[in-house]
């Protein structure tokens, strides 16, 4: 689980990345690049997201929610 | 202007006013960290200094840029110029990130006698920690720093319920997320030259940063009183410099965002023309993906 996590984070950055070069470029075609590569990043965002919460839901990973037990 | 040519500014005032806010600014904060009675004041005039130079200095590029005084090469340096920015960026939270890392994976173990390594007195697996800190356990969180305290004989590390992953925080990451897509659909809509939903959705994404910002001083509250502090061992501080800083990134986004806003109105973007609210966009959506960063690794992972 937490290696699909990594990889989803993974590609959120590279698609980041791939805006940034479109924004570089600018004009037309980079303007398309940018606008194409943050709706995929926010997509894989919020699915990411929203696998945490129900992985968490269903038990599959636990979240770092209690420290350790009070001495 | 020909296509060729660069245009270059007359001279200006504005950056000997910055060096003087920036002097001023820290002089006073020096002064205030030794307790000098003037220091605060001295400071926010710098403050106040700073401010008033990045009104004068950036609407005076504003108003050239919409003077149409720029031709495609100032564009292109503006492009330049923002990617670096983006850079320094993207080094200073991965610096970090980095250390959370290294804290986490590798030297509180090592303390804790992992691995074949001096701390731990070499091969002997139990007498783990004896050189430095006999008995230290490595554990995470690790919010007590082993050293005067744990020589003393008290326990390493003391525990509470820190704040629950289902609370606050997935509440903001899902506020964050949400204006991740209220952006999108502004861009989309400026792209299409749909001025009033653009309006809407840039005021949306607005709201939901404000939002953001109020849950997160609400959340520190809440740490603060059950006592996490920057000085709760190495989980105290990498946690609140990680999510301070990304907490200061969100503010100045939020400024931005709304600077945008206010040109909007002014129309100084056309559907295949806006480089300043690309600039913004990308900031806004890097910050996103530093607090979805954030929420992994410091509440799930």
């Amino acid at each position: 689980m937490g290696y699909l996590v990594i990889a989803i984070i993974v590609v959120i950055l590279f698609s980041l990345g791939s805006a940034l070069i479109g924004m570089v470029k600018g004009g037309k075609e980079g303007s398309d690049k940018m606008f194409k590569s943050l709706r995929l990043r926010i997509s894989l965002s919020v699915f990411l997201f929203v696998l945490l919460m129900f992985s968490g839901y269903m038990g599959w990973i636990e979240p770092n929610t209690t420290m350790l037990p009070t001495q | 202007m020909s296509e060729q040519e660069y245009y270059i500014p007359h001279g200006t005032y504005w950056p000997i006013i910055g060096s003087i806010g920036v002097t001023t600014l820290f002089v006073g904060f020096a002064n205030q960290m030794h307790g000098v009675e003037w220091g605060g004041s001295v400071m926010g005039l710098g403050m106040a200094i700073v401010v008033f130079m990045l009104f004068g200095w950036l609407g005076t590029v504003v108003n050239e840029s919409v003077n149409g005084m720029y031709n495609k090469q100032v564009g292109k340096s503006f492009r330049w110029g923002m990617s670096w920015f983006i850079f320094s960026e993207v080094m200073f939270f991965a610096a970090f990130f980095g250390a959370l890392f290294y804290a986490r994976i590798l030297s509180v173990p090592w303390l804790g006698g992992a691995d074949n390594n001096m701390f731990s007195g070499a091969t002997e697996a139990l007498e783990t920690s004896k050189y430095i800190w006999e008995g230290f356990q490595a554990t995470w969180p690790l919010i007590n720093t082993p050293g005067a305290i744990g020589q003393s004989g008290v326990e390493f590390s003391s525990g509470f319920a820190l704040v629950d992953t289902w609370g606050l925080p997935a509440l903001n990451t899902g506020l964050l997320l949400t204006s991740g897509v209220t952006l999108t659909y502004a861009h989309h809509a400026l792209r299409k030259g749909h001025r009033n939903s653009l309006v809407f959705w840039m005021i949306a994404t607005i709201i939901l940063g404000v939002a953001f910002l109020g849950f997160q001083i609400a959340e520190y509250g809440h740490a603060y009183h059950e006592g996490l502090k920057l000085t709760s061992g190495i989980y105290g501080s990498t946690f609140y410099l990680l999510t301070g800083f990304h907490g200061f990134h969100v503010t100045i986004g939020v400024i931005m965002l709304t600077v945008i806003l206010y040109r909007i109105q002014k129309g100084h973007f056309d559907s295949d023309n806006h480089f300043a609210f690309e600039g913004v966009a990308w900031y806004w959506h890097f910050v996103d993906v530093v607090w979805l960063g954030l929420f992994i690794f410091v509440y799930w992972l």
